[in-house]
């Protein structure tokens, strides 16, 4: 037989690999659950997030509201230029307001503190409204003192359509509950909300500063109108209009695909490490499988077929089984959409369905395509260590992984190309590619770690336990395959560990009780003249309540050192919310205590006169703010410029009051102001919501526990996501183990048959095999748990944001339990090999 | 007692789907100390299985084996590789060495489990006396089949056993080899007073035994 150069030949080779395939494919059964699974979370990785970013695309109008949004924030805005647009385009009023909804005639009423949609007769302009009674959005436009609550408002306050709740002093009847709503933006997307009639507005006491009050217009363009040109008019209209601000569909839900994009994030570095980690099992058990065809691939060599045959051969029935394992993983990654949009219609109203994308598929199969030629080249390319001449020797040789410099370089070439696809499609490239390095380190420190094992138990020889010398012998034997065993066990207990901790820091977050230091309830929205009231209705209930009350100011951040940020902060950045919209400010005389400052100096009191910043740390780091820069704030309609002179931690976490900006107090208190208090309560029982509200109609009452709640609900969800994906990829981990282990095992039924030959006790096989997973365990886990807990740190704090802790119990409890699960793997995958019956291996059965 | 071996009404079937193969048939076999045998027959007749038997590697359908009065077919697997780590010398056609011991590695690695003294040194005297000083340190695939048997006989004798059992022993040798290797066989015996038990096909080196059984589907004849 030739080399391949003749099309008769090549069909000759398709056949045997064809006939090969159908006869193996059980001996290949790892290697087919190993890249399905992994090809199957790449899969629905890449299906998910397409249908998501689809269904968001779609929608962005809908989510958005309108073609455009026009944004006056607090103010109802200038309503010459707005009527100047509705000379050509729809326009749809909506105000945005947070209050407390409280139940009335009740024996225990309840209150929720609540956002409030005021919209007109043309709301939705895009989409559409879900809600129960068929009559309900027509009742809240015709009938004054009506409300549409949501699903949560009227479970929680146990509500009955027609029944009367009160908003600030106000009574309004329920006419039905709201299922989902189109404009689904950041806070609708978490809190809970209600829909009321334009008419509203009037009937209750809101006032510019508090109540989070937000004007908006949405506008929706003529049907055969260019939107381009559209924009630009309406652009053109505002563009001396300081106050507003213009958003386009593109800018819809930047918070959701902020969230979107981190989780992909984690998902796609998820994805990787389980194709990576299967092209190692794949590595593994091809090599165990060529080993157990060592004396079929020494016959055909002896009949005449070329090596290089003999490996297209093998190529070929991979390609063949990742078609199909491709195929099949692509179509089943449909199933799991379904149940993604159970998860996300819940929560966020987005219906998302499976997307079938022919760049999608081949993207899939060329990955595994890449990862498989990489890992399978130096297993195929042991073929040529087969020699025909074996066969009249009758040894059985184990062969080795073999690199030539061509094919070392052919590896390099598409190793690159698979870093680049996942790089740059990934939602930051920066990380994906960091974790490449952090995963070919981790294989190396994993390969030297084999190195020095073997360098150290060599100096071992004059033990006399025979279990422990056969043990020593075969981690130390010359071409030992003690280095890949030690990489693929390495990195296996290192994802386990990894995604284990990534887990049980999510576990504690969920569990994280409210912090101690942590007050009872927030109040917002205590006016100037309300806070004496205020102060005394709380201490009358409980004198010792802790109270803390501080000022607050609502400023738009426009410009940045003379420039808008809006046109270089893109919305995926993580303070993007500072520059979203107004935020609340405050001013104090001395550092908060639990703000410490980390750069530059508290107020200059010489320059009272002016506006002083204090910024939180991380947002500066996020805009690359430095000290003595200038803020252009727009409190009030009025322009301000603030020098920032110092940076602040600024912990969210401790659910006290914390603000991205603090100003100088000196210049702050001649700005009209509200206060916003917390309140921690000496004896809980004492404090009475529904009084509060009947004596402060316009305050807003937050209560820690419920928000910390609802922060828990969205991460569970996640949490759970993660641990469907973390348990998938410890099945391949696993896997990987075990074929670390399968790679040995025709050497060591051949061995332990020989040693029973002789006169080994069973024990002393068993324990021999024992002692060298310990060896190689004990190594393996130190190395593992430092990468682990590296790993773990990075994804908690940087992709999840939330917060790491290292505990020592949890790292001991999951070392022993991962060493005890991966030895009785070992022993099981080991047990055959352990006691070999010696009638059909002398007999060569 | 001069009995060294006793097989008494030994059968061994297979069971291969629904059929049943009787591999031995009603044995009854004496073998007594410093006896050499050869087991003789057609392919198929039996012969290998019954040295498995006899060295424990397999067990028996019914009947009972006696090996020094004690009775081996009631024994754990344990208790039978305790007698074949000390007793019993098994040497193969296949020479069933490890692949990735050198030569001195595998003939010292069953003193080693005797807990013989210096076990490195006996085991390189050993492979001197049969001819392989110069392969000591060599893996069985740098070895000739020759050389590779040499090795597997050094192995099994290293601990004086009373019994060897060669299963075809020079069946993938040349004639040349296949002498060295009998020698060594008969030499062994002869001087260290053991039994031997060897199964061949080879009638000219059958005929060196004391006695010769033949077998024939199963069965002694």
């Amino acid at each position: 037989m030739e080399k391949l150069s003749n099309p008769q030949e090549l069909s000759l080779i398709l056949k045997y690999a064809l006939r090969d395939l159908s006869r193996n494919y059980k001996k290949l059964s790892s290697i087919i659950i190993t890249l399905f699974i992994s090809l199957f979370i790449l899969s629905a990785i890449f299906t998910i997030e397409d249908s998501l970013k689809k269904e968001l695309n779609d929608n962005a109008k809908g989510l958005l509201g309108g073609d455009l949004e026009i944004d006056y924030n607090r103010n109802k805005g200038d309503l010459n230029l707005i009527n100047q647009v509705k000379e050509f385009a729809t326009i749809m009023e909506m105000v945005e307001f947070s209050t407390m909804i409280s139940t009335t005639n009740r024996d225990k009423n309840q209150s929720l503190f609540s956002r409030i949609k005021t919209v007109d007769q043309n709301y939705p302009l895009y989409g559409s409204v879900l809600y129960e009674p068929t009559d309900a959005l027509k009742r809240m436009h015709e009938e004054k003192n009506t409300i549409l609550v949501n699903e949560n408002i009227f479970k929680t306050l146990k509500l009955k359509i027609d029944e009367k709740i009160k908003v600030q002093d106000q009574l309004f009847t329920v006419v039905g509950l709201i299922k989902s709503v189109p404009d689904v933006s950041g806070f609708i997307a978490f809190g809970d909300f209600a829909l009321t009639g334009k008419q509203t507005l009037d009937l209750l006491k809101l006032n510019s500063i508090g109540s989070f009050l937000n004007y908006e217009y949405k506008v929706k363009f003529k049907e055969n109108d260019d939107p381009k040109e559209i924009e630009k008019k309406i652009e053109e209209i505002f563009k001396n209009d300081q106050k507003v601000k213009l958003r386009y569909p593109e800018n819809s839900a930047s918070g959701l695909k902020r969230i979107i994009n981190n989780f992909s994030q984690f998902l796609s570095l998820v994805s990787i490490s389980a194709m990576l980690i299967a092209g190692i099992g794949v590595a593994n058990t091809l090599l165990s499988f060529i080993n157990q065809n060592n004396m079929s691939i020494a016959v055909r060599k002896a009949v005449g077929f070329f090596s290089v045959n003999i490996k297209t051969v093998y190529y070929l029935q991979l390609f063949f089984l990742l078609l199909i394992i491709t195929i099949a993983a692509y179509s089943s990654s449909f199933l799991i959409v379904p149940i993604v949009d159970i998860y996300l219609s819940e929560g966020l109203g987005l219906n998302i369905k499976p997307i079938f994308s022919f760049i999608n598929f081949i993207k899939i199969f060329l990955v595994g395509l890449l990862v498989l030629i990489i890992f399978s080249i130096p297993t195929v390319n042991a073929i040529d260590q087969i020699k025909a001449s074996n066969l009249f020797r009758n040894v059985f040789q184990n062969l080795q992984f073999y690199y030539s410099k061509k094919s070392i370089f052919v590896s390099l070439i598409l190793l690159s190309i698979l870093i680049l696809l996942f790089t740059i499609g990934s939602a930051r490239p920066l990380y994906s590619l960091s974790y490449f390095a952090a995963f070919f380190i981790c294989l190396t420190v994993f390969f030297l770690l084999s190195k020095l094992i073997i360098y150290f138990l060599k100096t071992l020889k004059n033990t006399k336990n025979i279990s422990l010398k056969v043990s020593i012998k075969n981690i130390t034997q010359t071409k030992s395959i003690t280095p890949i065993t030690i990489m693929s066990l390495g990195l296996g207990v290192t994802l386990l560990l990894t995604l284990a901790l990534v887990g049980n820091n999510f576990k504690r977050e969920i569990a994280k009780s409210i912090p101690e230091l942590a007050p009872d309830y927030f109040f917002v929205g205590i006016q100037k003249s309300e806070k004496e009231k205020f102060v005394n209705t709380i201490t009358m209930m409980d004198p010792n309540v802790d109270l803390e009350i501080v000022p607050i100011v609502s400023s738009g951040l426009i410009k940045i050192n003379g420039i808008n940020p809006n046109t270089y902060i893109l919305p995926d950045n993580d303070s993007y919310w500072v520059i979203e919209s107004d935020r609340r400010s405050s001013w104090t005389d001395i550092v908060p205590t639990d703000n410490p400052i980390i750069a530059g100096e508290w107020w200059n009191l010489s320059k009272s006169n002016n506006l002083q910043i204090s910024l939180d740390a991380k947002v500066a780091k996020d805009f690359n703010i430095k000290l003595g820069d200038i803020f252009t704030l727009n409190i009030y309609g009025r322009e301000i410029d603030g020098e920032v002179i110092n940076f602040r931690e600024v912990n969210y976490r401790d659910l006290n009051i914390n603000f991205a900006m603090l100003f100088n107090p000196e210049f702050a208190n001649n700005m009209p102001h509200e206060y916003l208090s917390t309140a921690k309560f000496d004896d809980l029982s004492k404090f009475n919501e529904t009084r509060m509200i009947e004596i402060l109609p316009s305050l807003s009452i937050i209560k820690i526990a419920d928000y910390l709640n609802k922060v828990t609900s969205v991460l569970n969800k996640v949490f759970i996501a993660v641990t469907l994906i973390s348990a998938i990829t410890i099945v391949i981990g696993l896997i990987v183990i075990s074929s670390a282990i399968m790679l040995q095992g025709k050497v060591k039924e051949f061995q332990n048959l020989v040693f029973k030959i002789i006169g080994f006790s069973k024990k002393e096989v068993i324990l021999s095999s024992l002692i060298e997973f310990i060896i190689i365990f004990k190594s393996v886990i130190l190395i593992a748990v430092f990468f682990a807990v590296i790993g773990s740190k990075f994804i908690i704090e940087n992709i999840f944001q939330l917060v790491w802790k290292f505990d020592f119990k949890v790292l001991i409890y999951l070392g022993f339990s991962i060493g005890l699960v991966t030895l009785l793997l070992i022993m099981i995958s080991n047990l055959k090999f352990l006691n070999p019956k010696a009638y059909p291996l002398i007999r060569n059965q | 007692m001069n009995n060294l071996l006793k097989l008494k009404k030994i059968n061994l079937k297979y069971q291969t789907g629904k059929d049943t193969i009787r591999v031995l048939q009603d044995i009854d076999l004496i073998i007594k100390k410093k006896e050499t045998i050869s087991i003789v027959g057609e392919s198929g007749s039996g012969k290998t299985s019954l040295i498995m038997l006899i060295g424990g590697l397999e067990k028996v359908t019914s009947g009972k084996i006696y090996f020094q009065d004690q009775d081996i077919t009631s024994l754990t697997e344990d208790e039978v590789s305790e007698i074949r780590r000390k007793n019993i010398g098994i040497v193969f056609q296949s020479f069933y060495l490890i692949p990735n011991y050198t030569a001195v590695e595998n003939v010292a690695l069953t003193l080693e489990l005797n807990k013989f003294k210096k076990p490195y040194d006996q085991a390189k005297e050993l492979l001197d006396r049969f001819g392989l000083k110069n392969r000591l340190n060599n893996l069985p695939s740098q070895l000739s089949g020759g050389e590779q048997q040499r090795v597997a006989i050094a192995r099994s004798i290293a601990m004086k056993p009373e019994l060897i059992l060669a299963d075809e022993p020079t069946g993938n040798l040349d004639s040349e080899n296949s002498k060295m290797i009998s020698d060594i066989l008969f030499n062994y015996v002869k001087e260290e007073e053991s039994s031997l038990i060897l199964v061949t096909h080879d009638l000219k080196l059958a005929s060196r035994a004391k006695r010769i059984i033949k077998l024939r589907d199963g069965k002694i004849v």
